[in-house]
């Protein structure tokens, strides 16, 4: 290849010298972008100017005569919309129960699995297993289990001494955010359950015989050893289940059928039940930017760190 | 004494965490309209009667075909495509690369309901409403993101000296990413493809709500029209569950330590 640059060098034709540049030189960088970000240009960033566009309208199928101007109909809607409002504190609840569910479950699972020897693959892929199942799946099992007079969740239940009632979980609006909840942690919660693993995996053993030495009780090596070594992994863990928890749709439409709304439900809602195009497009901007802001909380702690942590 | 607590502890969390994928099992393989009837843990009589007629009764094997069809293609189109972007992320510092990693990032991360009520709009206008390739593109917004970054993370884990000494040997940079980093990055490839394929399985909401004829359903979509209309037999629906998820798990644990470290690298499910 080097003979050839060379012997091309004198009398190169515009061919050549435009292929070497794409090849070879400051073009290589455009060859490189241009398909991918044109691709991501034509299947992103178009929705979401569409979006925008309709967010700015009043595209409602019911009432086809009110769109064409340009509104902040929909804004001003947004912001004196109490069930919006309400839909977005569902989706923090929802959020913060489910990062911290799968944080204590996931970090009660790595730490009972890491000095483990025997059959360590076995106990591995059961733990991971959930994370297998697609959510729908889950969605499913666990609207089986949960069915009110045939669920083996009650059947369970009414095994106990003094309960003979049986528990609506979804259908009773003070139980049903936890009961999805729940669902959502058993789906997700290996995510923090592998990103711990690693994590312990890589404290040197040295600090907990020096801790050992010094009397420390496991809970105090606990505290003092392992919790400040896996900080970083937690911080990048909650980030990354925040923006998880605020993506979720299919289990909590699935199992309540949408009665249940956080912010991407009601989107959906907005849309598909209401036929209103342009408020469920309003919603679905303020979804992209929180996680927007989420994705930029998340960049900023892990290029922080470099590549080596994130890897390890 | 110590040991026994972790043991206790570790077998009794195992066995919560299992529960579901095993009752999902035995509900499976129960009699149709048995389920209900159940009242031991331990199953007695089991069948694949279920199995069996979803796919004399459902359209269930078109439907997998279609997914099969569809993942394949959106993920194979966002892998070739994404490739060359997770590379220069990579490898060329350039002006505003900070700028496309976090818009790559970004559109990852938006929720699918955010893009599904524009697209829908969209594909209402261009006449792609209806079809499969409506759902491939709506699949492509949602795996080609993923492809990138994922690549970036593999090529990121390549020592850049690698390329370097082909370089030095001659090679142009399109050569040195063709012939030396390709090679060496083709496992993670398989592992991103995986990822992407998955990722497309599992959509139900794109499938669903921009077709309307069941025959041009995925599997995703299909099972997911179980649970409205047989809302209390339980028995069709985990059986449809299960031949849903089968794929997708053993793809996940036949490239488990591969799908983990890129997971971690994606930073993504």
């Amino acid at each position: 290849m080097a003979d050839l640059k060379i012997a091309g060098a004198p009398k190169r034709s515009l061919l050549a010298s435009v292929r070497e540049n794409l090849t070879d030189g400051p073009g290589f960088l455009w060859l490189m972008m241009t398909p991918p970000l044109l691709l991501l240009a034509l299947v992103v960033g178009l929705p979401v100017a569409k979006a925008v566009m309709l967010s700015f309208d009043r595209v409602v199928l019911t009432r086809p005569k009110l769109a064409g101007d340009f509104t902040f109909h929909n804004y001003i809607r947004l912001f004196t919309d109490i069930d919006a409002w309400l839909a977005v504190l569902r989706s923090c609840l929802y959020m913060s129960g489910t990062v911290f569910g799968s944080i204590v479950l996931g970090l009660a699972a790595a730490l009972l699995t890491r000095r483990i020897v025997r059959f360590r693959g076995l106990w591995r892929s059961i733990f991971i297993l959930p994370w297998t199942m697609p959510a729908i799946v889950a969605a499913m099992v666990w609207g089986v289990m949960y069915d009110s007079n045939f669920g083996i969740l009650n059947q369970l239940l009414r095994m106990l001494p003094f309960v003979d009632a049986n528990v609506e979980w979804l259908l009773n609006k003070s139980i049903v955010l936890p009961a999805l909840i729940v669902v959502q942690v058993w789906n997700e919660f290996p995510v923090a359950y592998i990103f711990f693993l690693a994590a312990l995996h890589a404290i040197p053993e040295e600090l907990y015989e020096a801790a050992s030495v010094d009397g420390a009780s496991p809970f105090q090596q606990f505290l003092f050893v392992t919790l400040p070594q896996i900080k970083y992994v937690l911080a990048v863990i909650v980030v990354l289940l925040l923006i998880f928890g605020f993506r979720a749709f299919p289990v909590i439409y699935l199992l309540t059928g949408g009665r249940t709304e956080t912010l991407t439900v009601a989107t959906f809602n907005a849309a598909f039940r209401a036929y209103d195009f342009s408020y469920a497009a309003t919603l679905g901007v303020l979804a992209m930017f929180v996680s927007l802001a989420l994705v930029l909380i998340y960049l900023h702690l892990t290029l922080r760190r470099g590549k080596a942590d994130a890897a390890s | 004494m110590a040991r026994i607590l972790h043991m206790a502890a570790l077998v009794a969390l195992a066995i919560v965490v299992a529960f579901p994928v095993y009752w999902m099992i035995v509900m499976a393989m129960t009699p149709l309209g048995f389920s209900r009837q159940i009242t031991t843990i331990i199953p007695t009589n089991l069948t694949f009667d279920n199995f069996a007629s979803l796919v004399v009764e459902r359209p269930m094997l078109r439907w997998l075909w279609n997914s099969t069809l569809v993942a394949t293609l959106a993920s194979g189109i966002s892998l070739v495509i994404g490739l060359s972007c997770g590379y220069a992320l990579s490898r060329l510092n350039f002006r505003g690369s900070y700028i496309v990693l976090v818009l790559v990032l970004a559109s990852q991360m938006i929720p699918s309901t955010s893009i599904l009520v524009p697209l829908y709009a969209l594909f209402k206008d261009l006449g792609l409403l209806n079809t499969i390739q409506g759902v491939v593109i709506g699949h492509i917004s949602l795996v080609l993101p993923l492809a990138i970054w994922m690549s970036k993370g593999f090529f990121d884990s390549l020592p850049e000296e690698l390329e370097g000494a082909a370089r030095l040997d001659g090679c142009s940079r399109l050569g040195a990413l063709w012939f030396v980093a390709m090679p060496l990055v083709t496992p993670g490839l398989a592992a991103i493809f995986v990822y992407g394929f998955v990722t497309s399985w599992n959509d139900f909401l794109f499938p669903r709500h921009f077709v309307q004829s069941e025959n041009l359903w995925t599997a995703a979509a299909g099972l997911t029209s179980f649970r409205g209309e047989y809302f209390t037999l339980f028995e069709p629906q985990m059986a449809a569950s299960i031949i849903f998820a089968l794929p997708v798990v053993v793809l996940f644990f036949f490239l488990q330590r591969r799908m983990v470290s890129g997971s971690l690298t994606g930073g993504v499910k």
